[in-house]
């Protein structure tokens, strides 16, 4: 039995009985206890180790909306507008034109074998374009003897060069939606539907899932969410075939692993009496790394992918309103069968009418069968109101907003998606907390990159990226900001009792960062620095750049 | 590659790559599509179908019938495949065409809210399929409450637009069949069938396969099929006229045409309820006779006698 104490500048434990300590005692794996070195003593003989003591210790940070894409998508080349790090802790600069991702995809296209093979890039980001879209023949000059295919950062639309175009047959003839048209007739090069999307990445050979959700992928996922703090994160999507299965298993059976990965298991791919009961048989194989234990329903699409399902007046353009991916009538019958079964449902509800959609869905749902604690969680519901979140209190339900969006795209739903009002009242963190909705806040990764110190960023000073401030009164504390990050996030994952604060007997999962984020400057809080992470007792430190 | 060249879409024996006919089944959640489905697949149509579904929990497949059961598909004695479409559509349709069975016919069934016609475009982008038709399944019952309320309205209204032939289905439930009946024809262009259990005739939903054969009364007592032959060469514009005008009662329409203005190649004609495809076929090989067959509510025959 080694018992190890951490010393720390300071350690923020989320614990209210004692929300600041400077010693941490460790043993098992978990955590004997907190305080000052004398509290501790009384444990017995311990190991006193002071490598942390110039850095601030945190829970380790939560990240309830994620996906293990983002592991998957390094493989290939990043040329979105931001910069974003990749899971070795390279940072790659964000490009800030149409010819400086080209130049950026030369350059790699000249370093891949000459066999034809396909080019796969993605993070691709027109929005601060100033309305140029890129084109057929801006890949054509990356390459026209190999398949070129962009995917964009909101995964729903993608570009290709001619070589692409020419193999799936897609020409001037193709009648089909979601075949973007120039002013001559002629394709673009931009593909906005799955359907067309799907024919593009077989005529290049891309088999995207499996690309993305191999060992390798499930590994770059935990070591990026590594980098940023994160201690526990979700894979919130996934049809969970065996082959995903076995490389999580594999993985996660490493205790060089440093992550406990929560996929959510994709309740529309088969029917709920199949579907709950291959849940019941994957949870049988849960371990310290991996919980089969959440289910996922996609109600509606994106905001700024004009398909979310708005309530009245709808799109701020005035573009038609979005489409249910799961209809109303849907919802609730996969979330009775669920709800009855026992589990946890975490439901995607961007626009307001989702949302209200699936808040009635759990009404219904617990007037035929009343159960407690259910927990079920609305993720994003970005446009919630005062209104949805005390229905959200009343019936015990939870939310996962995602303020990510207030910096990546508020100022294009202000603009133009949702007008002023509703932009600024959107991820309304601070009507939450007021009301006593618990709650989270997240980034959708690979949608926005993983960082929950950034994510907190957006919650606390609600920024877009030219600088615009959205919503003054539904900003919250910092101090309110890390608990979502942590805490907060893990009660809506149903795992508060076991982690997301530093108390006795929880697991000793903690973020270790250069710098105290209670004593920055809160608009500072993004930057502060981070050592790497502790997960069941293991030190994983990030590589530094 | 790129070829734009329209496909055919008539199969035949000596063209081994003649894409398989693709239609989609829409309509709202408890429309009669899974009835429908259900008929079509144990009934003796004689055709191999592949029968995509959602939910295989909903069909009602006789024991006796089935003849394989592999977790995601189910074979029929009859030949029929029904698949369940799990989370891609486009996944389940690439595998289903790499298997080794032939088949005469593929029909998908929508999502209660999905729109068809996005569904239908998979085979635009297929050279394997050719796109029949969208058929949108509708209740008589509750469709008009549907198409007002604020959730799914909008829904159920592109359903409506998108079809090529909507089969107004459980018209014995309705209070006011005739209100329904002339409410549908105001919302979309398509051609209605009324229906109870999903009972259509399945020379409706697959086509005239039989070209030049005709079985006049051979059909469910309200529907007739029709066949046209002319020796000489056709006017396209008379022919594509007569077809479009009664295109709310010729139901369906197949044919093989010497078309005066492109007189030494065959042209192929194929129309599921509004929509009326023409595509270039090869040339005429030794009989150039034009032949036509419709299939259509009885009503109109006459009108199809006087010309």
């Amino acid at each position: 039995m080694n018992t190890v104490v951490y010393s720390a500048r300071r350690i923020l434990t989320m614990n209210p009985n004692q929300p600041f300590a400077t010693h941490v005692a460790v043993r098992d794996g978990r955590i004997l206890g907190a305080g000052s070195i004398e509290s501790l003593k009384g444990w017995g003989r311990f190991e006193l180790d002071d490598r942390f003591a110039g850095k601030v210790i945190l829970p380790g940070f939560v990240e309830g909306h994620s996906h293990a894409y983002e592991g998957g998508v390094w493989k290939f080349p990043y040329v979105g507008y931001f910069d974003r790090t990749s899971p070795d802790g390279t940072r790659s600069s964000g490009l800030k034109s149409i010819d400086e991702v080209v130049a950026t995809l030369q350059a790699y296209e000249r370093t891949m074998p000459r066999d034809g093979s396909t080019l796969l890039a993605w993070g691709f980001d027109p929005i601060y374009f100033g309305g140029r879209r890129m084109d057929l023949a801006d890949l054509d000059e990356v390459s026209t003897a190999r398949p070129v295919v962009v995917l964009h950062s909101n995964l729903h639309v993608l570009n290709a060069n001619t070589p692409v175009f020419a193999k799936a047959g897609i020409t001037r003839h193709t009648n089909v939606h979601g075949v973007v048209k120039d002013e001559r007739g002629e394709p673009s090069g931009e593909l906005q539907e799955n359907t067309a999307k799907f024919m593009a990445y077989r005529a290049a050979g891309v088999e995207l899932s499996t690309l993305l959700s191999d060992g390798a992928a499930t590994w770059g996922f935990a070591k990026v969410a590594q980098l940023a703090g994160v201690t526990t994160a979700t894979d919130l999507h996934n049809t969970l075939p065996e082959s995903t299965v076995a490389a999580y298993l594999e993985a996660s059976a490493s205790v060089d692993f440093p992550l406990r990965l929560l996929p959510a298991f994709a309740a529309f791919s088969m029917s709920p009496d199949d579907g709950i009961a291959r849940l019941r048989e994957l949870a049988k194989k849960n371990s310290e790394r991996l919980r089969f234990q959440l289910v996922k329903i996609i109600t509606d699409g994106s905001i700024q992918g004009l398909s979310a399902r708005m309530r009245w007046p709808g799109y701020y353009d005035g573009t038609l309103n979005g489409v249910w991916n799961v209809g109303p009538d849907e919802i609730d019958r996969l979330l009775l069968a669920y709800h009855r079964a026992g589990f946890q449902v975490h439901i995607h509800t961007n626009g307001d009418q989702a949302s209200e959609v699936a808040i009635e869905a759990v009404e219904r749902a617990l007037a035929t069968a009343p159960r407690w604690d259910h927990r079920h969680t609305l993720q994003h519901a970005q446009m919630a109101d005062a209104g949805q979140f005390r229905r959200m209190k009343a019936l015990g339900m939870c939310a996962n907003l995602f303020t990510n969006h207030l910096f990546y795209w508020g100022d294009v739903h202000y603009a133009k998606t949702l007008g002023p009002e509703r932009a600024e009242r959107m991820n309304a963190c601070g009507t939450a907390l007021h009301l006593g909705v618990p709650f989270a806040i997240h980034c959708d990764a690979p949608v926005t990159p993983i960082g929950p110190l950034f994510t907190a960023w957006c919650a606390v000073n609600r920024l877009t990226a030219t600088g615009r401030t959205l919503g003054e009164a539904e900003k919250i504390s910092v101090a309110h900001a890390l608990h979502a990050i942590t805490l907060g996030a893990a009660y809506t994952l149903k795992l508060d009792e076991e982690l997301g604060s530093i108390d006795v007997g929880k697991r000793a999962d903690f973020a270790i960062l250069d710098d105290d984020p209670l004593a920055v400057a809160p608009v500072k809080l993004k930057d502060i620095g981070i050592w790497g992470t502790m997960l069941g007792g293991r030190i994983f430190e990030a590589p530094r750049t | 590659m790129g070829n734009d060249a329209r496909r055919p879409h008539l199969r035949s024996p000596e063209d081994v790559t003649t894409p398989i006919p693709f239609t989609v089944i829409g309509g709202f959640l408890g429309a009669g599509k899974t009835t429908l489905l259900n008929r079509l697949l144990t009934g003796a149509t004689g055709r191999k179908l592949a029968v995509l579904i959602n939910d295989f929990g909903a069909l009602d497949i006789d024991g006796e019938l089935v003849a394989a059961h592999g977790g995601d598909t189910i074979a029929l004695s009859n030949g029929c495949l029904c698949c369940t479409i799990g989370d891609s559509l486009v996944e389940t349709l690439l595998t289903l065409l790499e298997r080794p069975e032939q088949l005469d016919h593929i029909v998908v069934e929508a999502s209660g809210v999905a729109d068809p016609g996005r569904i239908a475009d998979l085979a635009m982008l297929e050279p394997r399929l050719a796109r029949d038709g969208v058929i949108v399944v509708v209740d008589s019952g509750d469709v008009q409450q549907r198409a007002v309320d604020r959730r799914v309205g909008d829904t159920v209204m592109r359903q409506l637009k998108a079809a090529d032939l909507l089969v107004l289905n459980k018209i014995d439930l309705a209070r006011d069949p005739t209100a329904v009946r002339t409410w549908l024809a105001g919302q979309a262009t398509a051609p209605i069938v009324e229906a109870q259990y999903g009972d259509v005739p399945a020379a409706l939903l697959f086509g005239l396969d039989q070209l030049g054969t005709t079985h006049p009364g051979g059909e469910a007592e309200n529907f007739r099929s029709w066949s046209y032959r002319w020796s000489g060469p056709v006017d396209r514009a008379a022919l594509l006229a007569m077809l479009t005008e009664t295109s709310t009662d010729v139901l369906r329409a197949k044919g093989i045409v010497r078309f005066s203005d492109s007189a030494d190649r065959r042209s192929i004609i194929h129309m599921v309820g509004r929509r009326i495809d023409v595509s270039e076929d090869g040339p005429w090989r030794g009989d150039a006779e034009s032949r036509l067959v419709l299939l259509g509510a009885r009503s109109v025959l006459h009108f199809l006698e006087r010309e």
